[in-house]
């Protein structure tokens, strides 16, 4: 018996031995899921409900057109698991339910990446969250440069390096780009700012104020709009007894709307500045009259008019039965980004875990519809495009790139 | 300045009638009727589907003359009386069997329902926000005596409106026998009750005017503002609230007077200091007025009760 076991410890050490040197080529020949989660964060209750939809069903196309040619690299299916971080008790976005709802995409063991968040309002309370499991987050709208600048990084990625991805670029070019396109193609000298008092509102209004000023426009004033207060009509007396140049508003549409119908009846031949939180498929179908002549930018390229685009607009239009928005396309390519990260992760023969997709995805150089997706090391796209529109006849008309100076 | 005093004066009538619906019924059953911000809200939503089934859409075009007149009184009654019956439900299905229940049950129960309307009118909107009332209302303005002070018709249709209701419903408290059951039930309960008039249809028909009120103001909002949405009670209820007790609770032209000081110190601030400073001005004052007069600027000191 003894003398069984004297023989057999030296075997059973060898033989562990053995495994141990094995492991890396087993590792080389990793077994992969059939299915990985992708997570979607979008604020599908409230005021910015249908640009929520636009830009899930943009992704929710992705995915599909992936899954159609059996999965990432053919063999991985994705799996979209849609969270709301909109809540009734907020009318809008909540960064509250944001934060609850980025526990639980850490918690689930299968999501490696998340497409969202539509508002930066919700980005700052996901994106701490996110740093700390090293969960990507890939937003298609979110625009508050806060979040990925690196001063304010022990607040927004404690972990170090960068968490939250975009596939549009900032508010600290949106804002600035339009106050440029006021000074050098509406020759405004005066402007009035307002705000929504979110996250993306106000750094977008100050964005915009710091450049209008060194643009030589004179700031008449800067009031802050309460997004629940239903009545606008005592800041627009005192903007219109002000008489500016322009009007500009930073924020979304829960208080632009409001503010919309009520610069109607007051200010009605001021011109409206906003940027992208008033471009958006409910502002006109809801205020079809009040939205006609705002003037409103996204930061991305306008893509889904050029001639390049035509097939997916079709397509997206023949899925959905209705016309995209850019914000749907950013988002379809925030998926592709996923897509391709991971499958630059399986040819390199590396586990499919957060921290990999992470890594992969910072090296992203990907060409899209709208162009070389690459991030500099904060998470934030290379390319600096804005776009400003206007709305004429019920529709947002592309009037032209905004001056980058 | 003037222009501000034009829009405080529009803040203010709204404030009024919505505060109407809280001090009556306070002055009745001394109960603050959390209820009543979302019977505001569910009014716009009201006349807004009451105009959507006579065929006025997002699209509509301002109407003028006997049709705007016909349209509007229709849409008023119809707006009015669905409120009216809403709060009378709310009264029989959820306040009713608490009678006589001391402490704070009552209030939460109305919390509570206040709740319950907020998500069914935002299932009933199919989750949207921000719904676009139907400009019928031509935005036709008037310049006052040549100055670049601006009325516009809507102003003018809400003073109209509100200074009817308003005549109405004290010529209703003071003259008719409804409206003398409704005081004496007001001074002593129990007395009256001796008196032989019946209590509980009394509270009832509180609640319905109460809540008609809120119907009218609800509609006046959703026309002078062109949108409405599911959150609209809390910010509007809660100033008509102040705007209560502020004129003395359970006192009704305390709650008219003081709907409109609250609408006045809103744009006045909104123009002297700051949109975003309105409501600590708003609740400063209310403060300072509560300290110095602790039953509002009409209120009087009630009897206490055994």
């Amino acid at each position: 018996m003894h003398t069984f076991v004297r023989r057999l410890v030296p075997s059973l050490i060898a033989t562990a031995a053995l495994a141990s040197s094995l492991m890396p080529v087993a590792a080389h020949a990793q077994s992969y899921p059939s299915t990985i989660s992708v997570g979607i964060n979008l604020p599908f209750t409230g005021a910015d409900a249908a640009d929520a939809a636009n830009i899930r069903d943009g992704a929710l196309m992705a995915v599909d057109e992936i899954n159609a040619q059996g999965g990432i690299n053919g063999q991985i299916k994705l799996v979209p698991v849609i969270k709301d971080d909109g809540t009734v008790a907020a009318g809008q976005y909540d960064p509250a339910q944001a934060a609850t709802n980025t526990k639980e995409f850490v918690a689930d063991q299968n999501v490696v990446a998340v497409v969202g968040p539509q508002m930066s309002g919700s980005g700052k309370a996901m994106s701490p969250i996110a740093s700390a499991a090293n969960l990507m987050l890939i937003t298609p709208s979110s625009t508050n440069p806060d979040i990925t600048d690196p001063s304010f990084a022990s607040q927004y990625r404690p972990n170090g390096q960068a968490i939250y991805f975009r596939t549009v670029t900032t508010d600290a070019y949106q804002g600035p780009f339009m106050a440029n396109f006021a000074a050098e193609n509406l020759a405004a000298k005066s402007v009035y700012i307002l705000d929504d008092t979110g996250a993306y509102g106000e750094g977008i209004a100050n964005s915009f104020e710091q450049q209008a000023i060194s643009k030589g426009i004179t700031v008449l004033g800067h009031d802050k709009l309460d997004p629940k207060e239903s009545d606008y009509t005592t800041v627009l007396t005192k903007i219109a007894a002000l008489q500016p140049d322009v009007l500009y508003y930073g924020g979304v549409q829960q208080a632009g709307e409001k503010l919309a119908a009520q610069a109607l009846d007051l200010l009605p031949n001021t011109p409206k500045l906003a940027g992208d939180g008033m471009y958006s498929v409910g502002f006109i179908a809801d205020e079809p009259q009040a939205a006609e002549k705002w003037y409103a930018t996204i930061a991305a390229p306008d893509t889904i008019d050029q001639p390049e685009a035509a097939d997916w607009v079709a397509r997206y239009q023949s899925k959905y039965g209705k016309a995209p928005q850019d914000y749907a396309l950013t988002a379809y390519d925030a998926v592709l980004v996923i897509n391709d990260t991971i499958a630059r992760i399986i040819k390199d023969g590396q586990p499919i875990t957060r921290a990999n997709v992470r890594d992969y995805a910072q090296n992203t150089n990907l060409p899209t519809l709208q162009g070389v997706i690459n991030f500099d090391t904060n998470g934030d796209l290379k390319d600096k495009v804005v776009s400003i529109f206007q709305v004429r006849d019920g529709l947002y008309q592309f009037v032209g790139p905004a001056p980058q100076t | 300045m003037l222009q501000q005093l034009v829009n405080g004066l529009s803040l203010g009538m709204m404030y009024a009638l919505l505060a109407l619906g809280f001090t009556m019924v306070y002055g009745i059953i001394e109960l603050i009727n959390f209820a009543h911000f979302n019977v505001f809200m569910s009014g716009t939503f009201f006349g807004l589907w009451f105009l959507a089934l006579l065929g006025y859409g997002r699209t509509s075009r301002p109407l003028s003359g006997g049709a705007l007149i016909l349209v509007l009184l229709a849409t008023f009654l119809v707006t009015m009386l669905m409120t009216g019956v809403l709060g009378a439900v709310i009264e029989r299905l959820c306040l009713k069997p608490l009678r006589g229940v001391s402490g704070t049950a009552p209030m939460i129960t109305t919390i509570g329902v206040s709740l319950i309307l907020q998500s069914l009118i935002l299932f009933a909107s199919n989750f949207a926000n921000n719904v676009p009332f139907p400009g019928i209302v031509p935005t036709d303005r008037w310049s006052v005596l040549g100055t670049p002070v601006n009325v516009t018709l809507k102003n003018v249709l809400l003073w109209v409106s509100a200074f009817v209701l308003m005549f109405v419903l004290d010529a209703f408290v003071r003259r008719t026998w409804l409206g003398k059951a409704m005081r004496a039930t007001a001074q002593d309960p129990e007395a009256a009750r001796m008196m032989g008039i019946r209590i509980d249809i009394i509270i009832l028909v509180t609640f319905f005017i109460g809540s008609a009120l809120a119907g009218a103001a609800a509609l006046i909002f959703g026309l002078y503002y062109g949108l409405t949405s599911y959150i609209v009670g809390y910010l509007a209820g809660l100033r008509a609230f102040t705007a209560a007790v502020l004129g003395g609770i359970g006192n009704i032209p305390g709650a008219v007077l003081g709907g409109l000081l609250i609408g006045m110190v809103e744009s006045l601030s909104g123009q002297f200091i700051g949109n975003a400073w309105s409501d600590a001005v708003i609740f400063a004052i209310l403060i300072v007025v509560l300290v110095f007069k602790p039953n509002g600027i009409l209120g009087m000191q009630r009897p206490q009760r055994a």
